[in-house]
């Protein structure tokens, strides 16, 4: 079930107040987001990232395009009951405790205050903050606010969440545990829209991502997918030598890492069981066979400068 | 519903931490204390007398001039207090990762301006209540002459006060600036208004002009008229004719319109 669809959305901003010129900070974007993935959102500072989550959100109106939640279109606020947002650089009240930032925002969402009060301790507890929720947010740390900032989110038990930049600020303990809630919201059958600059982060826990440079969309799909790097296997085996290292080097082009493990560069899968077959028949055993993968990272840069 | 309360709530949990309640507070008690007292001094005391001596009309006559003189009191410090205190409001609700947030909840812009505007007005209300509320006890149990006409100042004030209101609303809309609110605010209030409210005895004497006598005129009837409803409710206090309501019904339009356009702008705009 498609939870968000947009179609050919843009995004055009006045470069200056009262210029005819315009910033596109956004164009022709499309894409959707499935039920119960975690989607990325990658790209680099100013690519539109932050646009694209306020326009689904109502925060920004675009320019261009159509925009569906839930399967309604947007200009139906009520979408927003099930939906739960977490903006990068929060600024909650600070005059409120964690408590009470949680029990205004809950209101504000709609809730009923029981459920406001069960789903404030509840939350607190998940996020290792109910020992603070007495204290005014101005002592909060960083790290601190992005955990209450991620409680807040969850408060209405949306079915799906918009995350900037989660884990800004959160140390790595931090991190995992932010990681942990959200595979389990996964598990639970939400919907995670994710916007972090953290790859590392985006690989271990996204399905699908989406890379953005200047407003355009450049790549998009399943992260196995975007990582893989096409042709190229890794073999482990067991220890080779003379006329099978030979042959390796000379007939297949594999490049030797060690004296039980080579590259071995291949188009096709008929090639790729021969080798196989000539190993085997040579008695030499195949401990694995791996498509070697690009990091996120690394995928992510060379995209962005080779675009640049 | 539940969702609108908790905006005007939230305005009002604002001016409580920003320690605007305790302002008007302390403001009030000094007040009520100053005004305790003058009634307590030997002076007014024999003035007290005097009046007693020369009947229930005499009574009623002074207890009036306190009420004239406290809504003036009110209307200068308090509203001004006010004005200062609820600039900051649009501009710090406005600020980056607080409105996206606001904006993100299942609230329409509509419904979040209007909280904010319903929170800052029942804000100045209640602190009306207790200034005008103690003093009106005050004078009457010590007068004996329960002058309700002086709790009806309470309404007129508040809706001086949010005619005002809706106007730095706007202008905290567009400029995101407190200061700016407050200057514009002020200036009408205590410039523009008191000037063209008295344009005949003042420009008119100056300016023959019939076209600049008609602008002039103009903008009197388009901008809100503070100091004539001020004058309304020492009218009603002091039992005067009240020779026009047309000020406060400009007025209140004047309101709904700076409203409106509010409400279009915030509707419209991106953050």
């Amino acid at each position: 079930m498609l939870i968000i669809s947009t179609k050919n959305l843009s995004k055009e901003y006045p470069s200056k107040s009262f210029s005819k010129e315009k910033i596109l900070a956004l164009s022709n974007f499309t894409f959707d987001v499935q039920s119960g993935e975690i989607f990325g959102l990658l790209g680099p500072n100013g690519a539109g990232k932050t646009t694209l989550i306020k326009i689904l959100l109502g925060i920004t109106f675009p320019t261009n395009g159509e925009i569906k939640i839930f399967d309604k279109n947007i200009s139906d606020e009520s979408y927003k009951e099930k939906v739960g947002y977490l903006p990068e650089n929060h600024k909650f009240p600070n005059y409120m405790s964690g408590e009470e930032v949680l029990y205004y925002y809950g209101k504000l969402s709609g809730m009923n205050s029981g459920d406001v009060k069960t789903k404030t301790n509840e939350y607190l507890r998940l996020v290792d903050m109910d020992k603070w929720r007495k204290t005014k947010i101005k002592k909060y740390s960083k790290g601190m606010l992005q955990r209450l900032g991620l409680a807040q989110s969850m408060m209405n038990n949306p079915e799906l969440i918009f995350l900037d930049e989660p884990t800004d600020g959160v140390d790595p303990i931090g991190r995992k545990e932010i990681r942990d809630i959200l595979t389990n919201l996964k598990q639970t059958g939400k919907t995670i829209f994710l916007n972090s600059h953290l790859l590392s982060e985006v690989e271990l826990i996204c399905d699908r991502v989406a890379i953005l440079n200047k407003g355009v969309l450049v790549k998009s799909g399943k992260v196995e997918e975007i990582t893989a790097v096409s042709d190229n296997y890794i073999f482990s085996t067991s220890e080779f030598a003379g006329d099978v290292l030979h042959k390796l080097l000379n007939d297949y082009k594999a490049v030797i890492k060690s004296s039980n493990e080579f590259y071995f560069n291949s188009s096709d899968t008929a090639s790729l069981n021969n080798l196989i077959d000539y190993l085997r028949q040579n008695k030499i055993l195949i401990h694995s066979i791996v498509r070697e993968k690009n990091s996120l990272e690394s995928m992510f840069i060379n995209l962005i400068e080779g675009q640049n | 519903m539940s969702k609108f309360l908790a905006l005007i709530f939230g305005t009002i949990r604002e001016a409580i931490a920003k320690k605007i309640f305790i302002g008007f507070f302390v403001i009030s008690t000094i007040i009520i204390l100053i005004f305790l007292f003058i009634i307590n001094v030997d002076s007014i005391e024999g003035m007290v007398n005097m009046m007693e001596s020369s009947g229930e009309e005499g009574v009623k006559q002074l207890v009036i001039g306190f009420e004239v003189a406290m809504i003036n009191i009110s209307y200068l410090l308090i509203i001004t207090f006010c004005f200062i205190s609820v600039s900051s409001f649009i501009p710090s609700m406005l600020e980056k990762g607080n409105i996206d947030l606001l904006l993100s909840k299942p609230v329409s812009r509509m419904e979040i301006l209007l909280g904010k505007f319903l929170g800052g007005v029942l804000l100045i209300f209640l602190s009306l209540l207790y200034l005008i509320g103690i003093v009106w006890l005050i004078l009457s149990s010590k007068s004996g002459f329960w002058h309700v006409p002086f709790l009806y100042s309470i309404l007129w004030l508040t809706l001086s006060f949010a005619i005002i209101y809706s106007l730095i609303m706007f202008i905290g809309l567009i400029s995101n600036s407190t200061i700016l609110s407050i200057i514009i605010s002020l200036f009408l209030v205590f410039v523009i208004c008191p000037v063209l409210y008295l344009r005949e005895e003042t420009i008119f004497s100056l300016v023959n002009n019939e076209a600049a006598r008609f602008v002039i005129n103009f903008f009197y009837y388009v901008l809100p008229k503070p100091t004539d409803i001020n004058q309304i409710t020492t009218d009603m206090i002091t039992g005067n004719p009240i020779k026009s309501y047309m000020p406060v019904f400009s007025s209140v339009l004047f309101m709904l319109a700076a409203l409106s356009a509010s409400i279009f702008y915030f509707k419209k705009k991106d953050y």
